[in-house]
């Protein structure tokens, strides 16, 4: 029943400035572990600041079996700089290893050393990591990869994994770079290797591996990106947003070379009505944006739905309201994703739960689009936005568009865009289509597209039954149970990353014996009620975290459902922690919870 | 509110662990810093023979729980080697550029191991037993009916041989000047004690002069050491074991008198009104003697360190210590030393 | 007499008008402008202008905002798309991104074009989007019943200016011409031979063509851009102007309150179209971007 846990889990934090190669390390490090065939998920955080010595922090998870989130403690801190990781030292779990420098070239104040902050639990390995560069290559540029040499030979990873990423991430350098960051590597490798090692952190082999080769390592962006090129995107209109940006980026090099077009507008409205322009005249189009963005895109989204064009935006949500917090993550838009605009204006939100669901929504949000006519929003966060995890992509590409049907012209009958039918899709000719010419509008229309206020009723069921078959769209995940079956006490509900936490908690709160699952819902509109209501049948009480705080998924749910939920409301900017989703589990499993705090409307603090 | 005091400590051994909690127990508001070069937190050394008792895992060796630290707010700070110590200032430099203020001292660096200089080049070759990682290095190179040879011999060492003999290995004894150590036995009492020794099945080796240790040709492990007459002995681990010498060099700049260790008044003062010393760094001045003397054994080393600590904190005690240095063999051949009998 | 002649007149010029071809670009829908507007002029001049390229009816896509010149793609017969006020131009760069086949025609007001979406406007110039933008500009808001916009005249009183409009009126050819939109021109309702004319042209034109076409409003503005004051002030650019030269074409349009009638700039460089394929050429040849 319980999921035993068995085998290497490590978390990975390493901590310096912007000029230390923090990010490098990390990036090493986590394509390291997943060609070893570890489950990897990682997140890394750059300074705010565009320049400078800001911090950088790149957590990895490694794992030899599936995880869901990062940890709350991580296993062992390598600082590469002390001055950004002594704030991080209580992050170590109690006989978690920290590694730093032991031997700087500059004076440091008091306490400005990380061995004074180490705990008496944690084990402190000093090494002399500018000495050792130093020696290995003649610079001490490469003390990264001296800190990871060291990590890898304390911890005994294979050296050669190493040799071979490092070889492909400067395999763009001139060789001697190359053959420095090896030095560096080995030299700092034996230097861990003689170390007498005093943590109980244990980095085994993993145990059953698909092919370490066939993981490819993503960010949600990343794989949001890959996901859009793999469908065949034709245009990509975007303005740069945190913490949408790097999608953008990433199609500005990829879409030029894969046929597509890609141009940087001017404000966000330009370029969700340049997609919208595009997605009318027959192209897979898409943008991405973040909350603010999105606020101002709602009116052309409300045009999308009325004119029922299809076309793709991504939203990476930040802390909000308003510019809010660019760089920390938040679940607070999904209100403003559902519901944003005027009028009735059903469009369909996807919102995946991890980095392999980002890039299956993506890939398959253009056919869905096409197949409704409608927008889909593919809902994220920063949090999903920018963690790494191992992803094992299809061997063939599943969401190449497939070839188009052009509607039949009816003999001597005009053409009607708008056609009603008994599942609300009509025919869609396209500009270039011969005989089909027709204006669409904002304005209510009849079939023909003329502005007309006489069908409204009629349209407007049109335009939100067509989208009910969605929610069991075939090869689709709209919504999933994990967990205990049948009659459970406990039951999370979540949408978005936070789901991975869920996950954690649920497998916790087995293992302490507490009945529990847990159900993803990843299709926010339409919501498949159906299966959600099965799912709150089965249980005794309906938990949901999120990291908003108005409970924007809960008020979803149960009003749609008509059925109370329990909340759990965070908005530290940060992911929910496990513990404190499983201390909330527990006691709803102990003592349930009174009528008082049971009611649909009831705010955040459900422990109170 | 002025800043609370800080009291640093040199050392995290019995004295060191033993005046850091003295410390906090006469003042709850003080800032209490250790700084050690250990990596882990205290444990007893003498502890460590039980290692080849299967208690290899350092969490059973602390003396006290890591969580004792923080609750007390005592800031262990290890890997850090202190290079100088300025009086004037009360400042310390560590190794790693850090300078750290002082309101008081305390010194409990202890001693190294001390080796014989025809000995020095080979020092890599040998097991050391100053510390958990070096006795586990010694545990995982010498097989449970492997053979040890350990030259010397001092109070610190027969224990751990004994407990070598008892687990099933063998043990040959190279004896020299340091046997004993720090008792100082006349020849009728040295030569009642190795043969107590040898009765208990340790293999006495007398007036042979060890030149060099080398590892074996096209052998992966094990140890040939060569003695000057040209003989040779093999074994799988060569244990030196020839006392301690006080570990002082980086006082050298701190305004204090040193002779072989930091030399201190009963009270455990040295010449800088700041700077304190404990255990077997230091030389107390015995009145009586009218000479400055060390007081080894780890019995004698707590109390100083406790001492020291309460002198610290405007107390006036003396070392007047009532440990007697004497060491014999009973009459079932069993060795007792005053400072090391636990 | 005169019962009998004009049928027979107006039967001739009919045959005349089928013959031409350009009723196709008619759709069925009557416009909903009221009688005597100049926008009718518009309707006539882009059907005869897609008539004369050529322009098959599906290939073109007429795109509007919000107004009542935004109305427009309703009753011409080829695809057509009625977006948001002042979303024009961003829509339409959308179209024409998807497909380089379409020919493009994006139609506003003043209002829809340099009030809402009036930062929209450099960067499809800028960029050359290959389209044709005409704001037929009548210097009011009809379709909510008579406001300021912003090319109203000072001293002018509308419902939202009740004591006169003291704000100075934009100059939307000088504006276009900074911005360096590749074809600048200018034409009058009143003149609708001209106006075809000179919409073919702009069509025709290569890049991102800016037609600015003053228009009366018949029913909200009865003393200051009427057909008569208007007859009165439209002259046509001197013969001598270069249209290729930008500081001659910046002087002709600062020249008059009302500027002349014609070509003011015309200049050949890459459209959008073309930048974009050959940044897909480059990047064909660039090594791979990491994943």
């Amino acid at each position: 029943m319980a999921k035993s846990r068995n085998g290497t889990d490590i978390q990975f934090a390493i901590i310096g400035s912007a000029g230390d190669g923090t990010i490098a390390a990390g990036d090493i490090m986590k394509r390291a572990a997943a060609l070893m065939g570890y489950k990897v998920i990682a997140f890394d955080i750059y300074p705010p600041e565009i320049r400078g010595f800001g911090k950088c922090i790149s957590r990895i998870r490694i794992s030899s079996q599936q995880t869901y989130s990062l940890k709350h403690k991580s296993d062992v801190l390598i600082s590469l700089n002390d001055s950004h990781a002594i704030a991080h030292v209580g992050e170590v779990r109690d006989f978690g290893a920290v590694l730093f420098e032991d031997s700087p070239i500059a004076a440091i104040p008091e306490g400005g050393h990380i061995s004074a902050h180490i705990a008496a639990a944690q084990v402190p390995y000093g090494f002399a990591n500018r000495r050792i560069c130093e020696e290995a290559t003649g610079k001490a540029r490469s003390r990264n990869i001296v800190a990871l040499g060291y990590a890898a030979g304390l911890f005994d990873i294979p050296a050669e994994i190493f040799h071979e990423i490092i070889a492909q991430k400067f395999a763009k350098k001139p060789q001697a770079v190359t053959d420095d960051n090896i030095r560096a590597f080995d030299a700092g490798f034996a230097a861990g290797k003689a170390t007498f090692k005093l943590d109980d952190v244990r980095v085994g082999m993993p145990q059953q591996v698909a092919n370490g080769k066939d993981a490819v390592m993503m960010t949600g962006n990343g794989a949001v990106a890959r996901g859009f090129l793999e469908a065949g995107i034709d245009t990509y209109f975007g303005y740069p947003i945190t913490p949408a940006t790097s999608i953008m980026e990433r199609l500005a090099a990829a879409l030029p070379r894969a046929g597509g077009r890609f141009l940087q507008t001017e404000d966000e409205i330009a370029a969700i009505s340049a997609t919208l322009g595009a997605g009318y005249a027959g192209a897979r189009a898409a943008t991405a944006t973040s909350g603010p963005g999105l606020a101002l895109m709602t009116e052309m989204m409300g045009l999308g739905v009325m004119a029922e064009v299809p076309f793709v935006v991504v939203v990476s949500q930040r802390g909000g309201p308003s510019t809010g917090l660019p760089t920390k993550t938040e679940q607070s838009d999904l209100n403003l994703a559902v519901f944003g605009g005027s009028g009735d204006a059903r469009r369909i939100v996807l919102a995946p739960t991890n980095v392999e669901g980002c890039y299956r929504c993506a890939g398959m949000a253009f056919e869905i689009a096409e197949k409704y006519q409608t927008p889909v929003i593919v809902l994220i966060d920063l949090y999903l936005s920018n963690r790494f995890e191992t992803v094992i992509p299809p061997r063939e590409n599943v969401f190449a568009p497939k070839p188009r049907i052009k509607p039949e012209l009816p003999e001597n009958q005009p053409y009607r865009r708008f056609a009603l039918t008994d599942d609300g899709i009509s025919p869609r000719a396209l500009p270039g289509d011969e005989g089909h010419m027709h204006t669409v509008t904002g304005l209510e229309h009849n079939e023909l597209g003329r502005p007309s206020d006489a069908l409204h009723q009629q349209m407007n069921a049109k335009r939100h039954d067509k989208l009910t078959s969605a929610t069991r769209y075939p090869g689709l995940t709209t919504c999933k149970r994990f967990g205990d079956e049948g009659r459970v006490k406990v039951g999370i509900l979540g949408w978005g990353s936070t789901f991975g936490e869920i996950l954690e908690t649920m497998y916790a709160a087995q293992d302490e014996g507490i009945s529990c699952a847990a159900m993803k819902v990843v299709m926010l509109s339409p919501l498949p009620e159906e299966r959600i209501n099965e799912f709150f049948d089965d249980c005794d009480h309906i938990l949901v975290p999120e990291l908003n705080h108005e409970g924007q998924f809960a008020n979803l749910v149960s009003g749609a459902l008509g059925r109370p939920v329990v909340r759990l409301n965070r908005t530290t900017g940060a992911p929910m922690m496990v513990d404190e989703i499983l201390a909330e589990v527990r006691r709803l499993a102990q003592t349930g919870i009174g009528e008082g705090t049971h009611s649909p409307v009831q705010q955040q603090g459900a422990t109170t | 509110m002025a800043d609370p005091l800080h009291h640093v400590i040199i050392g995290s051994g019995s004295a060191g662990f033993g005046a850091a909690a003295t410390l906090r127990e006469n003042d709850p508001d003080c800032r209490i810093s250790m700084i050690t070069m250990d990596s882990l937190p205290f444990y007893n050394r003498y502890d460590l023979p039980r290692i080849f008792r299967g208690c290899t895992d350092w969490h059973e060796l602390l003396a006290v729980p890591p969580a004792y630290y923080s609750e007390n707010r005592i800031t262990l700070r290890r890997h850090n080697k202190v290079v100088d110590v300025d009086g004037k200032t009360q400042q310390i430099r560590l190794a790693h550029q850090e300078v750290i203020h002082f309101d008081s001292l305390l010194v409990c660096a202890g001693g190294r191991a001390y080796l014989p200089e025809t000995l020095i080049d080979s020092a890599p070759l040998m097991h050391g037993f100053g510390s958990y990682e070096a006795a586990m290095r010694l545990y995982r190179d010498l097989p449970e009916n492997g053979h040890a040879v350990m030259i010397g011999g001092d109070m610190i060492g027969i224990d751990l041989a004994l407990t070598l003999l008892d687990t099933g290995r063998r043990v040959t004894l190279v004896t020299n000047a340091q046997t004993f150590w720090p008792h100082e036995p006349d020849d009728e009492l040295r030569a009642q004690l190795l043969q107590a020794l040898a009765r208990r099945g340790i293999e006495v080796v007398q007036d042979a002069r060890p030149a060099t240790v080398t590892t074996p040709e096209g052998a992966e492990r094990g140890r040939v050491v060569a003695f000057e007459d040209g003989t040779t002995m093999t074994a799988d681990v060569v244990i030196p074991s020839c006392g301690l010498v006080p570990m002082v060099e980086f006082m050298l700049n701190a305004g204090v008198d040193i002779e072989r260790g930091l030399l201190v008044t009963p009270e455990l003062g040295t010449t800088h009104p700041h700077i304190w010393a404990a255990g077997d760094v230091c030389q107390i001045w015995n009145d009586e003697e009218k000479a400055y003397k060390f007081y080894h054994g780890w019995k004698n080393v707590r109390v100083m360190g406790e001492l020291a600590a309460r002198n610290i904190k405007g107390a006036h005690e003396i070392f007047d210590v009532k440990v007697e240095d004497r060491i014999e063999v009973d009459d079932q051949g069993n060795i007792h030393s005053t400072f090391w009998t636990h | 007499m005169n019962e009998h002649v004009k049928p027979v007149y107006l039967e001739e010029k009919l045959d005349e008008i089928r013959a031409d071809g350009h009723l196709a670009y008619r759709s069925k829908s009557l416009p909903t402008w009221c009688p005597g507007c100049g926008y009718f002029a518009m309707q006539e001049g882009l059907t005869i202008a897609l008539n004369r390229l050529g322009i098959r009816n599906e290939d073109a896509v007429v795109v509007s905002g919000i107004g009542c010149s935004s109305r427009f793609p309703f009753f011409v017969n080829t695809y057509g798309f009625h977006t948001l006020h002042g979303r024009t131009l961003p829509v339409a760069t959308g179209v024409k991104t998807a497909n380089d086949a379409l020919t493009v025609v994006a139609i506003g007001g003043d209002g829809d074009g340099f009030a809402i979406g009036g930062g929209h406007i450099p960067h499809a110039a800028r960029r050359n989007v290959d389209m044709t933008y005409m704001v037929f500009d009548n210097g009011i808001y009809g379709l909510t019943k008579g406001q300021t916009s912003p090319t109203t005249a000072v001293g002018f009183r509308s419902k939202t200016t009740p004591y006169a409009n003291e704000d100075q009126p934009l100059h939307p050819l000088m504006m276009l011409l900074a911005y360096r939109a590749s074809w600048v021109g200018q034409a009058y309702a009143g003149r609708p031979h001209h106006l075809a004319d000179m919409m073919e042209q702009a069509i025709a034109h290569r890049g991102f063509s800016y037609l600015h076409i003053l228009s009366p409003c018949v029913t909200f503005d009865k003393t200051d851009r009427t057909y008569a004051n208007l007859n009165m002030q439209v002259q046509d650019l001197p013969d001598d102007h270069d249209p290729t030269d930008l500081m001659a074409a910046m002087a002709q349009a600062a020249a008059h309150e009302i500027p002349a009638l014609g070509l003011f700039y015309r200049e050949e460089r890459p459209t959008l179209t073309d930048v974009m394929n050959d940044t897909a050429e480059r990047a064909r040849n660039a090594p791979a971007p990491a994943e």
